[in-house]
């Protein structure tokens, strides 16, 4: 193995950070949707690294599992934000608070 | 201490005298109440069988010299040991005796005072209760349950007092009775229970032995023998808690005659004569009751000289009466007091129930209406009411005049002269207003008009044709007292002889008193009546008293020394705007004022929270997220062995 684990991890968490940066900080629906993507990939690199590191198979498989979760997340969260926009007219969340 | 045997005679028939009134009042209220004549006869066939085994009690007993207990135990705790039962000695024989013949008598006159009255059964009932609370406290065996008993005489004169409870007069004083007694009743519970922690059972005779000299230091005996006299203070109305009695008129008179002579107001003195061995342990506890003995019998005294309505002045009579009874109790005269209690209970019964025909007939209280109206045209009740009379004055033949003497005699041996002269100016002073009322009933003024027709509109004829249908059961009752007064002053040999025993442990001698205090008695009393004669009998007299001359005296007296005065003061200033208002500010500020101080807070706490709530997803995430990295931060250095 040419790249060390600490490297991936460090990449991982760098990715992480970013996602959990674009989810709290835009203002725009889609905008948080995609953080939430880049913290799911960032927790498959990690994964699909430790594998490598421990040689065992359950991490890729674990991989396998978080891209159908961010599939159906990506579906869902679409079809709300869609949902949302028809509502409200805009993308903004601080306008989604019926329930406050 | 003899164990309870079924076939014991005497046990049987003392607990038929008993509770045979019980189960009247039991039928009565349950199931009784709509037929008059029947509730009446039960009550009546109760309280005879009741008197009747009180007088097979007294003869079996008669020489029997040793107090009989007959008791089981009630409540055992560690220390403690509290008996019920029953104790026989003479003077519970006796008393028991009194009770149950004034009761007998009363119910048989109420037959004819009720007659009518919607109320007829639940008065039977409540005499039967009476009977029972009455002859139940005479017969206990330790103090805990003389004193429940002593509370249900207590509350059935309540319930007699405000029997015409329509009336407001009535409920009125019907309550005045009970929370006045209820305020002596306090301490005597507090005495009990001060007696409950130092000698550890409340048995009479436990108490009344000179153990108990022994096992409370002589300062707490004198603390609890003047707690337990507070009991006494207020349930025969004596000087601090005396003005409940002359309100007790409201009630019928049968039940007036009842509460004076033999129970409520008997009770107290009961209890002193009862506790009397205790009570001497405590030489200071003594004086102080002498004291207010004393002091009740010149108050009360001077209440009756100017007192126009006829059932109050027998009423301040009974407080001057047993006022002398503990005076006589308290110079150690054992014998005189309770002599004068059985003799003041056949005379004051008497002078009710004659002052009861009185107002059966003309509807009036007031003396000078009733000696206007032509009260001495009743032949029998007017002698009653002279023998009567002559018995509370303290004249010869009467009973009143031998157990007045004894009492004098006590207080001749006591400490100080003084309370000897107290006990002669209260002679003086009971002669005088006994015979202004007789002489203003039996000699009205009337010069001209001596059938006494115009009196305003209290035409005799139809009342007095009632009267006549009832009059045999009023005037039988009457008869028989008037003969129990005559006889009974000859009876004080014996008496004293049952009472007291061979041992003269507690006898004051007689004997060798001073030949002329009975001479000086008597010329006192016929002072009195002489008094009286002058100012009111004779003819052309100015029906005036001498009292009555002196303004500022008989404004005094007719509002009982400002008794009642001070205690609306009291009540109305220091306890309803002391104490109730400062309980009120309390109830407001401190206790209200708290709990809306928590729903405030909750209030505030809710909109403070609500604040925090915005409806924007990305706060929560933001949260979520430091929660999670503050977590794993935790764990790692927990796990990792850091900080």
């Amino acid at each position: 193995m040419i790249v060390p684990f600490g490297h991936v991890l460090m990449l991982a968490g760098m990715l992480f950070l970013l996602g959990v940066f674009c989810t709290l900080t835009r203002r725009n629906l889609v905008m948080i949707i995609l953080g939430v993507e880049v913290m799911l990939n960032a927790a498959a690199i990690a994964f699909v690294g430790a594998a490598l590191h421990w040689q065992s198979l359950e991490g890729q498989a674990f991989v396998l599992f978080i891209m159908a979760i961010a599939a159906t997340e990506v579906s869902v969260g679409l079809a709300l934000i869609v949902y949302a926009y028809r509502r409200s007219g805009s993308f903004d969340p601080s306008s989604c608070n019926l329930l406050r | 201490m003899i164990p309870f045997r079924a076939e014991d005679a005497i046990h049987m028939t003392v607990i038929l005298a008993t509770l045979t009134p019980l189960f009247a009042f039991l039928l009565i209220m349950l199931g009784t109440r709509a037929r008059k004549n029947l509730s009446a006869g039960l009550s009546l066939g109760a309280i005879a069988i009741s008197f009747g085994c009180s007088l097979l009690l007294l003869a079996r007993l008669w020489n029997v010299r040793e107090p009989l207990e007959y008791s089981t135990r009630w409540v055992a705790l560690n220390r403690m040991e509290i008996p019920f039962g029953f104790l026989l000695d003479p003077v519970s024989l006796l008393m028991l005796s009194i009770v149950t013949l004034i009761c007998l008598l009363v119910q048989v006159y109420s037959l004819g005072y009720m007659a009518g009255d919607p109320g007829f059964s639940r008065y039977y009932a409540f005499m039967s209760l009476f009977a029972w609370a009455m002859t139940s406290l005479v017969l206990s065996s330790s103090l805990l349950q003389l004193f429940i008993f002593w509370e249900l005489v207590g509350l059935s004169s309540y319930l007699l007092i405000g029997f015409w409870y329509e009336k407001f007069s009535a409920t009125q004083a019907g309550k005045k009775a009970f929370v006045m007694t209820r305020a002596g009743d306090v301490s005597f519970l507090l005495g009990l229970i001060l007696v409950l922690v130092h000698v550890g059972n409340p048995a009479i005779l436990e108490m009344n032995s000179l153990d108990s000299a022994g096992l409370m230091p002589s300062g707490i005996l004198t603390f609890a023998a003047l707690l337990i006299f507070g009991g006494i203070v207020g349930k025969s109305a004596q000087f601090p808690l005396m003005t409940w009695l002359p309100d007790a008129m409201e009630g019928p008179t049968p039940v007036s005659a009842l509460l004076h002579s033999a129970t409520m107001v008997a009770a107290g003195v009961y209890l002193f004569a009862r506790l009397f061995p205790f009570f001497a342990l405590s030489p200071t506890a003594m004086g102080i009751f002498l004291f207010i003995g004393t002091v009740s019998m010149i108050l009360a005294s001077t209440m009756a000289m100017v007192a126009r309505d006829i059932k109050q002045v027998w009423a301040y009579s009974t407080i001057s009466q047993l006022g002398f009874m503990i005076m006589g109790l308290a110079a150690g005269g054992y014998f005189a007091g309770v002599f004068h209690l059985t003799t003041h209970a056949g005379f004051k019964a008497l002078l009710f129930l004659c002052s009861g025909v009185f107002i059966h007939t003309w509807h009036t209280n007031d003396i000078f209406e009733l000696g206007k109206g032509g009260a001495r045209r009743l032949k029998i009740p007017v002698i009653a009411l002279v023998v009567a009379a002559g018995a509370l004055a303290g004249l010869p033949p009467f009973s009143g005049f031998f157990s007045k003497e004894a009492i004098l005699a006590a207080l001749a041996l006591s400490s100080h002269p003084v309370w000897l002269a107290a006990g002669l100016l209260g002679v003086f002073l009971t002669a005088y207003y006994a015979f202004r009322v007789l002489c203003i009933l039996l000699f009205p003024p009337s010069a001209g008009e001596e059938p006494s027709g115009p009196v305003g509109g209290l035409a005799p004829a139809p009342k007095a044709s009632r009267q006549e249908g009832s009059s045999r059961t009023f005037i039988w009752p009457l008869i028989i007292l008037v003969f129990l007064t005559l006889l009974l002053g000859f009876f004080q040999g014996p008496l004293q002889h049952f009472l007291l025993g061979e041992g003269k442990a507690l006898l004051v001698d007689h004997g060798e008193q001073a030949g002329w205090l009975p001479f000086t008695a008597l010329f006192l009393s016929l002072a009195g009546v002489g008094l009286a004669w002058v100012e009111f009998g004779r003819c052309g007299a100015a029906r005036l008293g001498f009292v009555e001359r002196i303004p500022f005296l008989r404004e005094l007296f007719s509002q009982r020394w400002y008794l009642d005065h001070f205690y609306h003061f009291f009540v109305d200033r220091i306890v309803d705007r002391g104490f109730s208002k400062l309980f009120a500010q309390n109830d407001n500020r401190v206790i209200d004022g708290s709990i809306e101080a928590v729903s405030r807070g909750t209030l505030e706490a809710g909109r403070f929270l609500a604040f925090l709530q915005s409806g924007m997803i990305q706060y929560r995430l933001l949260v979520s997220f430091a929660v999670m990295v503050l977590l794993s931060l935790y764990f790692f250095y927990r796990d990792s062995g850091g900080f």
